[in-house]
């Protein structure tokens, strides 16, 4: 609709959303003070919403609308990215805000957001357009689904004159079985194009440039391959530990919290083949072909692949921190893994060959997230007077610092061929200053766009769980008594430096 | 310390040696960015800009000024630039002093110092002058060039328009009062983001810009209210061939077929001059309105259109400072087709109430 307004052709913001009702179920929740209040607020003042465009909460905690845009006031406050609030963005913001409170599981409340979204339709224009973000547990998904479908309150997807839309958060199941029944699940309801499966990893900036350096450049593509490169390695290391989500991470685990999601899609955009189209079906369907071709890892393979830990006492930054078994709502027996590492292989022309090293975890020396593509050494050791030549690396810095360096050898100035490892940093905050959208700003406004390029979609999720599942089926069918412990503050368990040394390589030191 | 030119790339090179045996920072540089300071008094306008657009783009900095003088000669000054007083640099800084006949080897020596296969962006400070070929030698070897329409009368729309033209697509032509304007075509825009919006389009009677004056105003509207309008027009499809123009003390009307356009001066506290504060757009079956409102930097956006209830919105549009309007031009150094169409458009409109070039009297020959 917005292509065919001539004021938009030219301009930087070309596409602009059509007004909607954006309802939050689970307002009064975390992830709803930390993230999307304050995208939304964000986006407000970026004057990226269109006019009219409502916000309803819907939610158990029983508050009146005022108290409602209070706890939100409080929320942007104390989590926006843009301090302190801007009160005449504000006072107009606010008046978007609505509250509807109720239990999920009763027809009746649905039956009250209709009417409160039919009265929205009316006074703000938002014409049956409907975005549902689901900042609920999974196990509400299928009570908040279904009541939406009776209340009639999703449209035919074929209407091109209002749309309905879901957004969804992980966890998409915890195995292959039950990610299935959700897609089932959510399938009864909403098409595959209503549905926009988050994995704020996608929003990062730099997730999106690994893209643009892949495919707007000449001189890498030429080099993405078996022939040059040696092996990669992908980290997504935190510092922290649990952090008050004991409950959660003991139904979860670093595998199914980070590895089936986050680090397979930084994966799947590191490998996979270039798309026709920058559009979202020809995107997605090369990143699921990188996932079809992973190399299954055999039961009898799990042990020598894959490298479990959880972390014991240790310190951070220079305090005392407790292991995960001491921290609260964990038990004081637990074998759910806060560390994983694992050798992948992509069996593709591309790929063949080339060892995937993974490793995510809690605790560990500090945060950072990275994919360092290694190349192979030089074929013919020339300049090797001193040992080996260091091969080159290039190395994406997802966060913090986000970037792309280069490792190369140089000569040291001086009457020998001394060769030594030298680095080119291209950094985004010193490049282009200032800090970018956040991941949930950006994945939020492509929802209201209807532009699902940077979500998962029910494919996806499949093949993850698919090469996910055999390996969590193995590792429950011979529990241990206890994981290999490492200390807070550490690179993880010694098994995960023996996993990648024993082929004659080592992990980046970051 | 005065230096030849010569010497100058040297001096640089042991800057930064200096510098990297102190603190081990890295030379990064990632254009040459060259101001022409067309007047002495903006020169130091000039390098405060300059020393902010560097912290986030570290660049070569050349700036060049001219004085009067017999003997003619270039010096050369060169420091680093810092992200703070005493902090790492980020990178160097070249003033280059011509003095008489010397201006005219500037281009040249300029070019010389341009770093090595990075883009080159030419900056004019200031106002253009109507006949000075200094401008068109520099813009020979750039990739962008940036100009401040603001600074400029309403004629120099068509100067600009034609300088466009000229580049053949060698280098993109960028305009910081252009980039200021980027919120109001926004904020036009999203009334017509729906087909109720667009239906009304075809009734457009008036259309209102009002606008905070210079102090002694003479011209029938301000510059970027002129590219605002040419813009407007140009997207409209306006018939611009016959405008017809009425003027008052503080007014002007022009008459475009069946549309009136209306230029009001509107001055207001803590607006800059120039500023637009009201954007009104009437047709038969409805009413736009973008309006500054007490809070210089915030706008209520309203509309009335039939079918489609829309409540108001306030809005804030940050004020953007020079050092950052330059950056956005530097973000996106391509050409901007609608910047060259909305001068084009512009500069033909306001034609009648602005002084034609070829009006003004032929340069004086330099000897």
């Amino acid at each position: 609709m917005t292509s065919e307004n001539p004021f938009r052709v030219g301009l930087e913001t070309e596409r602009a959303p059509a007004p909607c009702v954006f309802v939050i179920f689970g307002a009064s929740g975390d992830l709803t003070r930390r993230k999307l209040l304050p995208a939304l607020y964000n986006l407000a003042v970026s004057r990226l919403l269109p006019p009219g465009m409502s916000i309803v909460g819907f939610a158990l905690t029983e508050q009146s609308e005022d108290e409602f845009r209070k706890n939100m006031h409080d929320a942007v406050a104390e989590f926006s990215r843009r301090k302190p609030i801007d009160e005449t963005v504000w006072s107009d913001f606010v008046s978007r805000l609505h509250y509807v409170s109720g239990k999920f599981e009763d027809p009746a409340n649905f039956g009250k957001l209709r009417e409160k979204l039919e009265e929205l339709d009316r006074t703000n224009g938002t014409r049956g357009n409907r975005i549902y973000y689901l900042a609920v547990p999974p196990s509400a998904f299928r009570m908040v689904n279904d009541n939406l479908a009776k209340a009639g309150l999703v449209h035919d997807p074929d209407d091109a004159s209002k749309y309905s839309r879901i957004i969804i958060e992980k966890p998409f199941g915890r195995d292959l079985a039950s990610g299935d029944a959700l897609n089932a699940d959510l399938h009864r309801v909403f098409h595959e194009r209503q549905i926009f499966r988050i994995d704020h990893y996608l929003g990062k900036e730099t997730v999106q440039n690994l893209v643009a350096m892949r495919f707007g450049n000449a001189i890498f593509e030429p080099i993405w391959n078996r022939n040059h490169i040696d092996h990669v390695q992908i980290t997504v290391a935190e510092d922290i530990g649990v952090e008050g989500r004991g409950k959660f991470y003991e139904e979860a685990g670093t595998t199914r919290d980070i590895v089936q999601n986050h680090l397979l899609q930084l994966l799947m955009v590191m490998a996979m083949e270039p798309p026709v189209a920058f559009t979202a079906d020809e995107v997605r369907d090369e990143k699921v072909k990188v996932l079809r071709s992973l190399k299954p890892i055999r039961a009898v393979d799990v042990v020598k692949y894959t490298v479990r830990g959880q972390y014991g006492p240790g310190n951070f930054a220079g305090k005392p921190v407790p292991g995960y078994r001491q921290e609260p709502n964990v038990s004081p027996t637990s074998i759910i893994e806060t560390f994983v590492a694992m050798r992948i292989e992509i069996d593709n022309w591309r790929f063949a060959g080339v060892p995937i090293y993974i490793r995510a975890g809690k605790r560990l020396t500090k945060r950072v997230t990275e994919i360092s593509v290694h190349f192979k050494q030089v074929p013919h050791a020339l300049l090797a007077q001193q040992g080996p030549v260091d091969p080159d690396v290039l190395a994406i810095r997802i966060q913090p610092d986000e970037g792309i360096g280069l490792r190369f050898v140089a000569k040291v100035p001086g009457p020998t061929m001394t060769l030594r490892p030298v680095t080119m940093d291209f950094r985004y905050g010193s490049t282009f200053g200032g800090s970018g959208p956040e991941a949930y700003e950006r994945l939020i406004l492509d929802a209201m766009l209807g532009d699902p390029t940077l979500f998962a979609r029910a494919d996806e999720v499949h093949a993850a769980w698919r090469f996910i599942t055999p390996i969590l089926d193995a590792w429950s069918r011979t529990p241990p008594t206890e994981l290999p412990r490492y200390p807070a503050g550490t690179w993880g368990p010694d098994a995960a430096t023996q996993l990648i040394e024993r082929d004659g390589r080592s992990w980046r030191r970051l | 310390m005065k230096l030849s030119v010569d010497q100058v790339e040297r001096e640089v090179a042991r800057l930064w040696e200096v510098e990297a045996s102190k603190s081990g920072a890295a030379r990064v540089e990632l254009l040459t960015l060259v101001a022409l300071v067309s007047e002495p008094q903006l020169l130091e306008r000039a390098q405060k800009v300059l020393s902010e657009v560097v912290k986030r783009v570290p660049s070569r900095t050349i700036v060049a000024v001219w004085r009067d003088g017999a003997e003619p000669a270039i010096t050369a000054d060169v420091t680093l630039h810092r992200l703070a007083e005493g902090g790492p640099a980020c990178g160097d800084c070249i003033t280059l002093e011509a003095i008489g006949a010397a201006r005219e080897w500037l281009p040249g020596n300029a070019d010389r110092l341009a770093l090595s296969d990075l883009p080159v962006c030419i900056w004019w400070v200031g106002d253009l002058p109507d006949h000075d070929d200094l401008f068109d030698r520099m813009v020979v070897n750039a990739d962008v060039v940036i100009v401040n329409s603001q600074e400029m009368d309403l004629r120099d729309l068509e100067k600009l328009s034609s300088i466009a033209q000229r580049s053949h697509g060698r280098y993109a032509l960028a305009d910081l009062a252009w980039a200021r304007l980027r919120w109001v075509q926004d904020l036009v825009a999203r009334f017509f983001d729906d087909e109720q919006g667009r239906a009304c389009l075809p009734g457009l009677e008036r259309i209102d810009i009002e606008f905070s004056p210079r102090d002694g105003e003479k011209d029938a509207t301000s510059t970027r209210s002129g590219l605002l309008f040419g813009w407007l027009a140009h997207v409209l499809n306006l018939p611009i061939d016959s405008p017809q123009w009425r003027r008052g003390d503080r007014w002007a009307e022009v008459t475009l077929g069946s549309v009136v356009t209306r230029f009001e001066q509107r001055p207001q506290k803590g607006v800059r001059p120039g500023g637009v504060v009201r954007v009104g757009i009437q047709c038969k079956t409805g009413r736009f309105e973008i309006q500054r409102q007490e809070d210089p930097q915030a706008f209520r956006w309203s509309r009335e259109v039939p079918g489609a209830s829309t409540p108001p919105q306030v809005l804030r549009v940050l004020s953007l400072d020079e050092p950052t309007l330059l950056l956005r031009c530097l973000e996106r150094p391509k050409r901007d087709p609608l910047l060259e169409m909305s001068l084009q458009v512009g500069s033909r409109i306001v034609r009648p109430v602005a002084p034609r070039l070829s009006s003004l009297p032929p340069p004086v020959p330099t000897t």
